[in-house]
């Protein structure tokens, strides 16, 4: 699976695909835990073409949480669509992962929190 | 309209890769049965996790099993129902899963059949003939 990342100094911002369901998770983690996971550096994962999500990509939502909170860094969530964000407040999701409404207020809110620590 | 219009079934075989004939079949029911996108894709969600889960746990042997899903639309109540010959399995009587849990408590998986249980209105077991029948309802609404 190709992924879109684009990188920042504190941050990359990756892009979600379309679909990933059953079939698809196992690629979507090697892409992101490639992406993201191998540097200790923040992350955005941009949902906004995310249209399908399967409890399988719901898993993979959770493991890279699971090691970004292990490092101490911070991964955000932008731009879910209504039903997808359905299904994260159905899972219980929505209060493991900060989902903020755009891409702008999800950087603004990492680089801003980045400054406190300083 | 016929009687058998109101009725559509889906013969599929015990391979993850049958995921993608669910899909199109779901785009092709929605269609004829006028089935909102929002509702389609939900119903993709839950058929996915319902098969998923008779394929990597119904079986103990490495045999092609036939699993099979039928639609009925009575009215504007749809009615699906998957049947395949695994081990008696109900899916209805598993625990959910703890949604108040923190990332670093929440377990990986145990989600899926949780998710069926939300998105349908009502879902029931029945095992018969050596067989499991997972039955699950939705209403269709329109004009959204």
């Amino acid at each position: 699976m190709l992924l879109t990342i684009k990188k920042h100094s504190s941050y990359s911002i990756i892009e979600a695909p379309e679909r990933v369901d059953t079939l698809l998770a196992i690629d979507f983690e090697m892409a992101l835990l490639d992406a993201g996971t191998h540097e200790d550096s923040n992350m955005v994962i941009d949902c906004s073409k995310l249209v399908y999500l399967s409890s399988s990509g719901l898993r993979v939502f959770l493991l890279v949480q699971k090691k970004m909170l292990a490092k101490g860094v911070k991964l955000r969530l932008c731009h879910l669509r209504p039903s997808i964000q359905e299904l994260f407040d159905i899972s219980g999701f929505s209060t493991i992962f900060p989902i903020f409404a755009d891409l702008k207020t999800a950087i603004t809110e990492i680089v801003n929190s980045d400054d406190l620590l300083l | 309209m016929e009687k058998e219009e109101n009725i559509k079934s889906l013969k599929l075989q015990n391979k993850l890769e049958e995921l993608e004939t669910i899909s199109v079949f779901l785009e092709e029911l929605a269609e004829i049965w006028d089935i909102p996108l929002a509702l389609t894709m939900s119903l993709n969600l839950v058929l996915e996790e319902a098969f998923t889960n008779v394929v990597n746990y119904a079986y103990t042997d490495q045999d092609l099993h036939s699993i099979g899903i039928d639609f009925e639309k009575t009215g504007n109540i749809l009615s699906i129902k998957i049947i395949d010959d695994g081990k008696a399995y109900d899916p209805t009587q598993n625990a959910d899963p703890d949604v108040t849990l923190s990332a670093e408590e929440r377990s990986i998986g145990g989600l899926g059949i949780f998710l069926i249980r939300k998105m349908m209105d009502e879902v029931t077991y029945q095992r018969a003939d050596n067989k499991n029948i997972l039955m699950m309802t939705k209403k269709l609404t329109f004009g959204s």
